[in-house]
């Protein structure tokens, strides 16, 4: 296990001076990072300018439900996000190289790229987290910021969960391009508001299916202490593991169906 | 997690070994262990039946039809420790999914296959251990590194020390030249800087078996020179050699086995030299001579059955006789019992031209003078 964590830090540090040799890549893509995101909070804001409260949310609890998509995708891209090279990896047949190094597979591919945007992402992530809890009315204790935090490196999980599962697609779709995992990426996306305000079917998808909603919506009601959603959101870990164990199946399946290229 | 997993092994316990390594696998055959062993092995392809274009793409969404293409379709092999194979064939024949098959890339559509005692695709990370692969296709290298850090992730992967990385690296660096190419990122090296790079990294774990696909193509003759010249050393130390080649040159000098495949199936597995023995049967001497000769038919007399070609100029003497039916020896003194020469050489039968009649189909039925050519089971 231990040499199992070292060599993963060796394989994210090679990467990551591999891409620093390319410096302004590095602060492009940081700082977009921060701008994306922040148009995001900019939106939200302008939203609750016109309404005060949405299903009993009002705009700090929001942008704590948005901080946690914030940072377990910052922490997904910065440490996960080879699962995303996995198309063109699949589809030119590059994961033969990979397949003859003593190392998991799964753990060479998701090493296999450093998202530097992510810093970016954990930066503006933590700065909304301390903002919002400024403004939200519950009082702090060491209980309540150590589940916090157990729940952000859960959410987190299932993030790196279900990217993995959907970019594993890759092995049965078998084109270069990651089309399918980005439109689950995209559908995700609406776990950055409380799941509340959509129709049932859809909070079924994204709370059962594929359950997005577990990197935002329920932990941070949990850390919110919120009825149903709190309870539920105490299960994020768990979730983490069933996303996990998923994607790591995905990827088995998919290995044994790989097929090289012809060369 | 790999299913079976005996006690690593070093080379030097191998004796021990033939009775510890797996049963699966494992014969003892003239005190030699079986190190590659497949039998029916088969593999095939599904591809789409796509009409060309958007339309065809379009309409292969809604109605999927796929064609069968069976790669390889059934072969047995058996190799044992420390021979020497070459793997030969017409481009499409089947030797790269092969390869890809005994090394755990490609899972089998049929049949068994043992490595080492593992099943390769089963124990991939094990098996990663005991083996090396050479594509020469396609780089293993990390394409954004260093060669430098490509080898040292290698190593934390193997868990090789760093005194015996270092003797690695110096042995790489007398042989291959790898010194220069180390700073360099693998994206920037040449085609014969990059194979020697992969050979490297392929091998820097002393694997006990070595897959080498097509190491030479595209080099240069000095780099196909220090290729041949490691591979010949690496066999000489006793590593299982597999070479898939269109240079026949890399198989006479490194292999003293060959095996024939076409169209998926095998279609020859024998001893090299017995190959050459019954099917290039034919030899040539040349040889120059002191004094410009008018006619060689004297010559020709003491030789029956062998052709005595003279050059124009009446200096350059060649002999192509059966080597069944003469010997070197009986034709040269038949030469210089006529006359005075100043040099000769033996041109030795090229695999070329077996190879050819395979190709050509002349060998189709015949299998054998070989001392492995049987599967074991
Ligand atoms: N990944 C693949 N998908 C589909 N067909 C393949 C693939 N790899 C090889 N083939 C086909 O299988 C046959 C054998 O290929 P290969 O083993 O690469 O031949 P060789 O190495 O002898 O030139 C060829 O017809 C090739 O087109
Ligand atoms: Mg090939």
């Amino acid at each position: 296990m231990r040499r199992t964590i070292r060599l993963y830090r060796r394989l994210l540090g090679a990467q990551v001076r591999a891409t620093l040799e390319y410096e302004a890549d590095f602060w492009i893509m940081s700082l977009s990072a921060v701008l994306v995101q922040g148009i995001g909070v900019v939106f939200l804001w302008a939203i609750f300018e016109s309404i005060p409260e949405i299903n009993g949310w009002r705009f700090w609890e929001v942008v704590l439900i948005y901080a946690f998509v914030v940072i377990s995708e910052g922490l997904s891209t910065l440490f996960t996000q080879g699962a995303w090279t996995l198309a063109v990896t699949v589809n030119f047949g590059q994961l033969d190289a990979l397949l003859m190094r003593p190392f998991p597979p799964l753990l060479q591919v998701l090493s296999s790229e450093v998202g530097f945007n992510g810093l970016g992402n954990l930066v503006l992530g933590i700065g909304l987290v301390a903002a919002a809890v400024r403004h939200v009315d519950f009082t702090w204790s060491p209980g309540r910021i150590a589940l916090g935090v157990i729940l952000v490196i859960a959410a987190a999980g299932v993030k790196i969960g279900l990217n993995l599962l959907t970019n594993c697609a890759a092995f049965w779709l078998r084109s270069p391009y990651s089309m399918f995992a980005f439109s689950m990426h995209t559908f995700g996306e609406l776990a950055r508001f409380p799941i509340t305000i959509y129709g049932l079917g859809v909070r079924i998808a994204i709370t059962a299916v594929l359950p997005y909603a577990f990197m935002s919506y329920f932990p941070a009601a949990a850390v919110l202490s919120d009825g149903t959603a709190r309870l539920l959101g105490l299960l994020t870990p768990l979730v983490a593991i069933y996303c996990l164990w998923l994607g790591a199946t995905a990827f088995r399946l998919g290995l044994s169906r790989y097929e090289s290229s012809g060369h | 997690m790999p299913t079976h997993r005996p006690e690593p092994r070093r080379r030097s316990d191998v004796d021990f070994s033939a009775s510890v390594v797996g049963l699966a696998s494992a014969k003892v055959h003239d005190g030699s262990v079986t190190l590659i062993q497949a039998i029916g092995l088969r593999k095939v392809f599904r591809k789409p039946d796509k009409a060309p274009g958007i339309r065809g793409s379009l309409r292969h969404l809604v109605q999927r039809r796929y064609s069968e293409h069976v790669a390889v379709d059934s072969i047995d092999l058996s190799i044992a420790e420390g021979e020497a194979v070459a793997y030969v064939g017409p481009n499409g024949a089947g030797k790269s999914t092969t390869v890809k098959m005994l090394s755990g890339i490609l899972v089998p559509t049929a049949g068994q296959v043992h490595v080492d005692g593992l099943v390769p695709h089963r124990a991939r990370v094990e098996n990663a251990r005991r083996v090396g692969v050479v594509f020469g296709q396609r780089t293993q290298l990390w394409w954004d590194l260093p060669v430098r850090e490509s080898l040292e992730l290698l190593r934390d992967m193997h868990g090789i020390d760093r005194s015996r990385y270092q003797e690695r690296l110096e042995r790489f660096d007398s042989v291959l030249g790898l010194g220069d190419l180390l700073p360099v990122t693998a994206r920037k090296l040449s085609l014969g800087q990059r194979m020697r790079a992969d050979l490297a990294a392929a091998l820097l774990h002393e694997p006990r078996v070595v897959y080498l696909d097509e190491p030479t193509i595209g080099l240069d003759i000095s780099v196909k020179d220090r290729v041949r010249s490691f591979v010949r050393q690496l066999v000489s130390e006793g590593t299982t050699v597999m070479l898939t080649t269109h240079d026949l040159s890399d198989i006479e000098e490194i292999c003293q086995r060959i095996i024939i495949i076409d169209e998926g199936r095998l279609v020859y597995d024998g001893n090299l030299q017995a190959v050459k023995d019954t099917h290039v049967r034919e030899r040539t001497m040349s040889f120059e001579l002191e004094d410009s000769l008018l006619g060689a038919d004297q010559i020709a007399a003491r030789l029956p059955g062998a052709r005595v070609h003279l050059e124009s100029n009446g200096r350059e003497l060649a002999v192509t006789f059966d080597r069944m039916t003469l010997g070197a020896r009986q034709v040269l003194s038949a030469v210089l019992a006529e006359v005075e020469i100043v040099d000769m050489h033996i041109d030795e039968p090229a695999i070329e031209s077996v190879v050819r009649k395979v190709y050509a189909g002349q060998l189709q039925a015949e299998h054998g003078g070989a001392t492995n050519s049987e599967p074991m089971r």
